[in-house]
């Protein structure tokens, strides 16, 4: 029983991650229907602007979190004005392909050159530190990171929902033509929505170094999984990927638990082609 | 209030609209007519920015619009209701007025004009917090008007309001139309394929054939026109 809540509660934490980088992923989606392709390197560049930050300034990872959301947004805003808005008035799908899987390529290969193909880990004097939650126990990082995933994703949901620059990249997603109509500079919205995107995928980064190794193909697997987490929650959604993120993690964590922790890539994948599928066959089958 | 002359634009390489001019006077309802295709939606897209003329001018009050992009338009009072009514089906009704009143000023105003809006479509206020999208088309129409008027027209644009619709729904959206030019003293553009209401609501008319102006005239001129009722209304 114990270990079956332990893994839920590992599985939730997992999850907590994916659905911050299915977010990401799904407001940039929304506003400008591409799909970010590096979205995972952005994670390992937080990655490595926080072990820099932290080696470098003696910061705490945690506190290294608001400073790595700013500078990615950043990152995310100049990537999108000089990159991929050009690139998107070509209308072309191969383009920006090439461009997002591109750009994750240079990052992860930037990250090799600079940092070399070692493992790090930011040492911190808590590292070690264990809560116990009744029969669940926790390493403290974790704890702290899952909390802070949850007020990201709370504050996300406000931010999109009661805010006028929130209002704006919602408008725009579902309609760009009326956003225009009603005076909307959708270019400008662009940016704002890769530079939120990336911010997010950042923070995760962050927030993965309290208890994860950093090395320049970390994010690989995340984006992936954002991927998923977008097709499973349903494109453009922002609660849809929110519930998937956390059901994608919960279901590694159980077959880890009840199969074998080497079989939970697959059945993540067989699980992504059996809803694809049966999706596809429910949709044919209203037509 | 508005005077076109000479404007011409296109789609990339097509050009659609050639020398098209035209003026609407204040207090005017001026109707452009035209079958399917013949650049109606074009012009109205050129006016409010959301494609650049390559030649001609838009003088709207003494200014010069033509080289201006969407947001300046609007602030200047030049608002439309667009064809097939491109609302945010996902939002709200209310979120979708919110989203009408563009600058600050009209933000500033906005309880004031969703009260007059309100008024003249009270469906809407019971329906205020349904996705838009899930409306009939008669109110999805309306709310389309009403987010045209959140953001306090000079000069209304209205792209083909009966498309789609019921006839008595048309008589009330061109009937909010008309009061409002008589009781706010806004000009009204209308854009219509149905012939016989908008000449019934307009002071004045045009008619648009292959992106040229091919006819003119007061409503009546045009009603008794014969190359109109052969062509449009089929007599
Ligand atoms: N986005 C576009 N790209 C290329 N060509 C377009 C585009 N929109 C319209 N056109 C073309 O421009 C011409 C004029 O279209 P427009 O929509 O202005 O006609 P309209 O008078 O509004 O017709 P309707 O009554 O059907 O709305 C048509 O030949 C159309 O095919
Ligand atoms: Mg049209």
């Amino acid at each position: 029983m114990s270990t079956f809540l332990q893994a839920c509660v590992n599985g939730l934490l997992m999850g907590g991650f994916y659905s911050l980088m299915g977010m990401g992923q799904n407001v940039i989606f929304g506003v400008m229907k591409i799909v970010n392709f590096c979205h995972g390197e952005m994670l390992m560049v937080g990655m490595y602007l926080t072990y820099f930050l932290c080696t470098t300034f003696g910061l705490d990872p945690y506190l290294c979190v608001p400073l790595v959301a700013i500078i990615m947004f950043f990152l995310g805003a100049v990537i999108q004005h000089t990159l991929i808005t050009p690139s998107l008035g070509t209308k072309s799908f191969t383009n920006l392909l090439f461009l997002t899987v591109g750009l994750g390529l240079l990052l992860s290969n930037g990250a090799l050159v600079l940092f070399g193909s070692e493992y790090r880990t930011i040492p911190t004097s808590y590292s070690q530190v264990y809560i116990n939650l009744g029969p669940v126990t926790l390493a403290l990082p974790r704890l702290i990171s899952f909390g802070v995933l949850i007020v990201v994703s709370i504050a996300l949901f406000a931010f999109l929902k009661y805010s006028t620059i929130g209002k704006q990249i919602r408008a725009v997603s579902q309609n760009p033509v009326g956003a225009e109509v009603v005076g909307i500079n959708t270019k400008r919205i662009y940016i704002l929505t890769y530079g939120l995107g990336t911010a997010l995928a950042g923070i995760a980064g962050a927030l993965l170094t309290g208890f994860y190794t950093i090395f320049p193909t970390a994010g690989a697997s995340f984006g992936f999984r954002a991927l998923i987490v977008v097709v499973v929650g349903g494109l453009g959604s922002i609660p849809g990927a929110f519930f998937a993120g956390i059901f994608l993690g919960l279901l590694e964590t159980m077959v880890a638990l009840f199969i074998s922790p080497s079989y939970s890539d697959l059945i993540v994948f067989v699980t992504f082609i059996v809803i694809l599928v049966v999706r596809q066959l429910i949709i044919i089958r209203r037509k | 209030m508005l005077k076109v002359e000479g404007l011409r634009a296109g789609y990339g390489a097509v050009n659609i609209l050639w020398d098209v001019a035209f003026h609407v006077d204040d207090g005017e309802i001026v109707a452009i007519l035209g079958s399917n295709g013949a650049g109606k939606t074009t012009m109205v897209r050129t006016i409010t920015g959301m494609i650049r003329a390559s030649a001609g001018s838009v003088n709207f009050n003494g200014e010069e619009l033509a080289r201006h992009n969407s947001r300046y338009i609007l602030d200047k009072g030049i608002v439309q209701v667009p064809e097939g009514r491109q609302l945010f089906t996902e939002m709200t009704v209310l979120e979708n007025l919110e989203m009408g009143a563009f600058n600050k000023q009209r933000k500033e105003h906005f309880a004031e004009n969703l009260r007059m809006v309100y008024q003249w479509f009270p469906k809407l206020e019971e329906r205020a917090k349904q996705a838009a999208g899930t409306l009939s088309g008669g109110e999805q129409q309306m709310v389309a008007v009403a987010r045209a008027l959140i953001g306090m027209p000079k000069l209304l644009i209205l792209d083909e309001p009966s498309l789609g619709l019921a006839p008595n729904i048309v008589d009330d959206i061109l009937n909010v139309a008309s009061t409002l030019v008589r009781q706010n003293g806004i000009s009204v553009l209308l854009v219509e394929q149905d012939i016989t209401k908008a000449l019934a609501c307009a002071n004045r008319g045009y008619v648009i054939e292959n992106g040229h102006i091919a006819l003119d005239g007061t409503s009546a001129e045009l009603a008794a026109n014969d190359h109109v009722k052969k062509a449009y209304l089929g007599i």
